[in-house]
């Protein structure tokens, strides 16, 4: 790993280290690296320094080795504003990816995209409708975590669906998703119901659930919600009849959340996870060259971190510099239209053309003593059917 | 009549949790007149040392009856090194305990990554009573928070040290004049105060997992009910708690969570404009 140099509060260089003398490509990485959820930002930070290693092993892009620009986004919008200019007025940086929740994607695109004139690649799994010029989504979407998880929720699990969850945009447009699903494979929502984000107390869910025979809890309650509301199910009897339950950005940090018999069988949705290694050869190439890289360190590479989104957003943007030959927006924007990549965490990944957002394999997968173990894998890669 | 039980115990179960938090912040707001902002951080750094007991080995019961010592050490060394700084300015004790609370989630953060991390109860499985379920862990808070609730109320009002923390607080210079250090007096108070966070802590992590703004979460609702109950008694606080801590334990139950959520502090407000001291103005323990 190279070595980094502090360049203000807050943001970091990582010189790409390669025989080239030329002046190298600037990426810019704003990721919450503290705050909230910043056990996320590092996984992502940690991700990015990965595949500019790989990038510059690899002789680098155009000649030139790709260097590193990282701005703290400190889980906190009104930080992150001021932070991410800096990236774009005072780097130049040539792409930006970065940003985890979709507020923190909302307040820093302008400053990127319309202000800043850069391109920006946003890597979580998110509600969708992000449908802006320049703005690139490889995260997966509603109808790539829901499409085969719903028929297999409804085989596996049941036709009363409940739909407890965190207030805010995510949930929303998730279960509008959801619901439309599992009506169609014949099954029946029988609440949706929406909690202030700190709510720790499910009393008053966990009985309406219980009483109303409710079979599959597809769940969008956060944490730190989330944990005293399974233990809560678990405790009520909700797995010993025999209930489901299912949460998609489950992954495999969130399984610490809980002791394991209290989410045994929990079922997730997500491009990868570390069972798909056994599976997947590149996928476990991959798992390996990270956990070398940063061993010893506490953040993981996993999906529901946008870890896995990051990594296909450095490797199509790497995959569009070089077909598009130059660095200047619109040329790069035209071939990140159609990027590809044949390997990748979880499988091979292509941009939709006009779309701007990624096809990818998805994986489902249930939670069995405190490990995923998989139990589907789609058949190729699933469209993410948005804008 | 089943729901009905359910929810009184789950109300029940929530209340006594609130009121177990804000023991220790009622006692250093009523005895020495600081509204300690640190307090949701002393609550987290019990649940800390617990989880930290445990993943070294340590049973978790083991875990959790030394936490309070911990944190009570903690809060003793801070009292000496800033709080006793503040005694006579309310408004900079305010800012500087939550200075304090910053430095202290922030490292507690540091430490854990920042995840969400599971600690086992003591007490694992449910009672079956008439095809209800009752958490065991639960129903153990609920015993232990009566109990610290008699022990501290029989130290402040039944004890000659009781009498002296509460003539420390109403006239600090005429204790000192009749041979009271109010200096120890403090000192003894606040760290009992961290200690009672401490054990919070330690008892609420089974149910809500350690993570860095598990203090924070509760420090808003908490302040809530020292204000409801009345700053200056023992007693006070604990009411204000019990009230706020069953009205937003029960109001889910009959209407939609996100507006009960907002009603239980447009409800509080509307008590405090009637009686502007709390509930128990003007009474003593």
């Amino acid at each position: 790993m190279s070595a980094a140099v502090a360049t203000g509060t807050g943001s970091w260089v990582i010189p790409g280290r390669t025989a080239h003398a030329a002046e190298p490509i600037r990426v810019g990485i704003a990721t919450d690296l503290t705050g909230a959820i910043g056990f996320a930002g590092n996984s992502d930070l940690n991700v990015a320094k990965m595949c500019a290693d790989i990038i510059n092993k690899g002789g680098g892009l155009l000649g030139r080795p790709v260097q590193l620009y990282v701005e703290d986004t400190a889980s906190n919008e009104a930080v992150a504003v001021g932070n991410v200019r800096k990236l774009i007025q005072r780097d130049h940086v040539d792409v930006v990816l970065g940003g985890i929740t979709s507020s923190m994607r909302n307040a820093i695109k302008g400053t990127i995209v319309s202000r800043g004139h850069t391109l920006y690649i946003y890597p979580q799994l998110y509600e969708g409708q992000e449908c802006e010029e320049y703005i690139y989504c490889t995260g997966p979407t509603p109808a790539q975590q829901c499409d085969d998880l719903i028929p297999w929720l409804i085989t596996h699990g049941g036709k009363r669906f409940a739909l407890p969850s965190a207030n805010y945009i995510w949930p929303h447009l998730l279960n509008a998703y959801a619901r439309k699903s599992v009506e169609k494979h014949g099954g029946e929502v029988i609440f949706e119901e929406y909690y202030p984000l700190d709510q720790i107390d499910y009393g008053a869910t966990v009985n309406r659930i219980m009483s109303d025979k409710v079979d599959v809890v597809f769940n969008t309650v956060i944490p730190p919600g989330v944990g005293p509301f399974f233990k809560q199910l678990y405790e009520a009897g909700f797995l010993k009849r025999g209930g489901r339950l299912c949460c998609v950005y489950y992954d495999e940090n969130d399984l610490n959340i809980n002791a394991s018999h209290e989410i045994e069988g929990l079922a997730s949705c997500l491009d990868y996870f570390r069972a798909v290694d056994a599976l997947d050869p590149a996928s476990a190439r991959i798992q390996q060259m990270y956990d070398g890289m940063f061993a010893g360190n506490k953040y993981l590479m996993a999906a529901g971190s946008a870890a896995t989104g990051m990594y296909r957003g450095m490797m199509l943007w790497a995959a569009a510099v070089k077909e598009a030959g130059r660095l200047d927006r619109d040329a790069v924007a035209h071939a990140l239209d159609h990027a590809k990549i044949a390997e990748g965490p979880g499988g091979p990944a292509e941009m939709v053309p006009g779309k701007r957002h990624c096809r990818m394999r998805m994986y489902i997968a249930t939670a069995k003593n405190g490990q995923f173990q998989i139990e589907a894998k789609s058949n190729g890669l699933v469209d993410p059917q948005e804008c | 009549m089943a729901t009905a039980l359910n929810a009184l115990f789950e109300i029940l179960s929530f209340t006594s949790i609130m009121v177990l938090i804000v023991l220790g912040l009622g006692i250093i707001a009523s005895m020495m007149g600081i509204f300690n902002f640190a307090h949701g951080e002393f609550v987290l750094l019990g649940a800390y040392f617990t989880w930290l007991g445990h993943a070294h080995g340590a049973p978790v019961w083991l875990a959790m009856a030394l936490a309070p010592f911990a944190v009570g050490l903690i809060g003793f060394v801070l009292e000496r090194l800033v709080i006793r700084r503040f005694y006579d300015r309310p408004v900079m004790a305010m800012l500087g305990t939550y200075a304090l609370a910053v430095v202290i989630r922030e490292t507690v953060r540091g430490l854990i990554g920042g995840l969400y991390l599971n600690v086992p109860a003591p007490l694992v499985g449910s009672l079956s009573l008439g095809g209800l379920e009752f958490a065991q862990w639960r129903l153990a808070i609920i015993a232990i928070t009566l109990l610290v609730i008699l022990c501290s109320w029989t130290l402040l009002a039944m004890t000659s040290f009781g009498l002296r923390v509460r003539a420390s607080l109403e006239n600090p210079a005429l204790a000192r004049a009749s041979g009271i250090s109010t200096k120890a007096i403090y000192a003894i108070t606040f760290t009992f105060g961290a200690a009672l966070a401490g054990l919070a802590g330690a008892l609420v992590v089974p149910i809500f997992s350690l993570f860095a703004d598990l203090g924070l979460r509760f420090l808003i609702q908490g302040f809530l009910g020292v204000m409801l109950g009345g700053v200056g008694s023992f007693v006070g606080p604990i009411l204000g708690a019990g009230v706020v801590g069953s009205a937003s334990a029960a109001l889910p139950w009959v209407i939609s969570p996100v507006v009960a959520d907002v009603l239980v502090f447009v409800a509080a407000i509307g008590v405090m404009k009637l009686l502007p001291n709390g509930i128990l103005a003007g009474r003593r323990v």
